[in-house]
C-alpha cells in the first residue's frame, strides 16, 4: 500500500492535533488527580471513581497514539486500580501516577 | 485504490487521529460519528467499505450498534473492525466472538493503522 505522507509529515499533523486536544488530556488528569485525593480521605464515592476509571481508559487509549507509550502503561494501572472497590491503599500509588501522568502531558507542547 | 471508512467512536481524540491516519497516510475518504446510533444512520447513507467501531460508549455501545449493524440489510454486509483499549483476554475473546472482522486495540500506530485495516480485510 502506497503511503501518502512520510512519518515526519504525519508527526506535525499528530502536533496539531495534540495542542488542540490537549485541555482534555488535562481535564482527565486533573479527575485522576481529584479522585486520588478524594481516595486518600476515604471520601471516593462512585461516580468519582467511575469517572476517574473512565478518564484513566481514555488516557490509556489515545496517549500511546501521540507516542506516549509510558503514559498509557500508566493510565492503564490507574483504570485497573480504580476498577471496582478502590482500595484506599493504592491511593499513594494512584496520586504519584496523576502525577507522572501530568508531566508526562506538559512535556509534551 | 481509495476505500471509505465510517469510524464511529465517542472520544472527538481518538476519532480524529484515527481520520488523519486513515486520510492522509493511505488516502482513504473517512467519515465519522461519535455515538452508535449515529452511526447506524451514517453507515446506511455513507455505505463504506468498512467500518472502525469503538467498543466503550456511552449509551449504545461498540457490541450493540453491531448487532444493529447486521440486522439491516443496508448495513449487514460491511465489514466492521471493532476498536478498544481493553487488553483483558476474556474482553479480547467475547469481541472476537461477535463476528467481526478483527479486534484492534487503542493505542494503534497511526503510520500503520491503513496497513493493519488492510490486511485484514485483504486490501492491497
Amino acid at each position: 500500500m502506497t503511503e501518502h505522507v512520510t512519518q515526519p509529515e504525519l508527526n506535525a499533523a499528530l502536533d496539531r492535533l495534540w495542542k488542540q486536544f490537549h485541555p482534555q488530556m488535562e481535564e482527565r488528569v486533573a479527575a485522576l488527580h481529584m479522585a486520588a485525593r478524594a481516595l486518600s480521605m476515604g471520601k471516593l464515592g462512585d461516580n468519582q471513581r467511575e469517572a476517574a476509571q473512565s478518564a484513566a481508559h481514555k488516557l490509556a487509549g489515545v496517549l500511546g497514539t501521540f507516542g506516549m507509550t509510558k503514559g498509557t502503561i500508566l493510565a492503564r494501572e490507574a483504570e485497573i486500580l480504580y476498577a471496582g472497590d478502590a482500595d484506599p491503599a493504592s491511593a499513594a500509588q494512584l496520586t504519584d501516577i496523576a502525577v507522572q501522568l501530568d508531566a508526562l502531558i506538559r512535556a509534551r507542547t | 485504490m481509495s476505500h471509505r471508512i465510517l469510524i464511529i467512536d465517542d472520544e472527538d481524540d481518538i476519532r480524529e487521529v484515527a481520520a488523519l491516519s486513515l486520510e492522509t497516510v493511505a488516502g482513504w475518504e473517512v467519515a465519522m460519528a461519535s455515538s452508535g446510533a449515529q452511526g447506524l444512520a451514517r453507515a446506511v447513507e455513507y455505505h463504506p467499505d468498512a467500518i472502525l467501531l469503538d467498543v466503550m460508549m456511552p449509551g449504545m455501545d461498540g457490541p450493540s450498534t453491531f448487532r444493529e449493524l447486521r440486522k439491516n440489510p443496508a448495513t449487514a454486509k460491511i465489514p466492521v473492525l471493532l476498536l478498544t483499549a481493553k487488553v483483558q483476554s476474556n474482553d479480547q475473546r467475547r469481541f472476537a466472538d461477535l463476528g467481526v472482522e478483527a479486534v484492534l486495540f487503542k493505542p494503534f500506530d497511526p503510520m500503520t493503522l491503513s496497513t493493519q485495516i488492510a490486511g485484514v480485510l485483504g486490501w492491497s
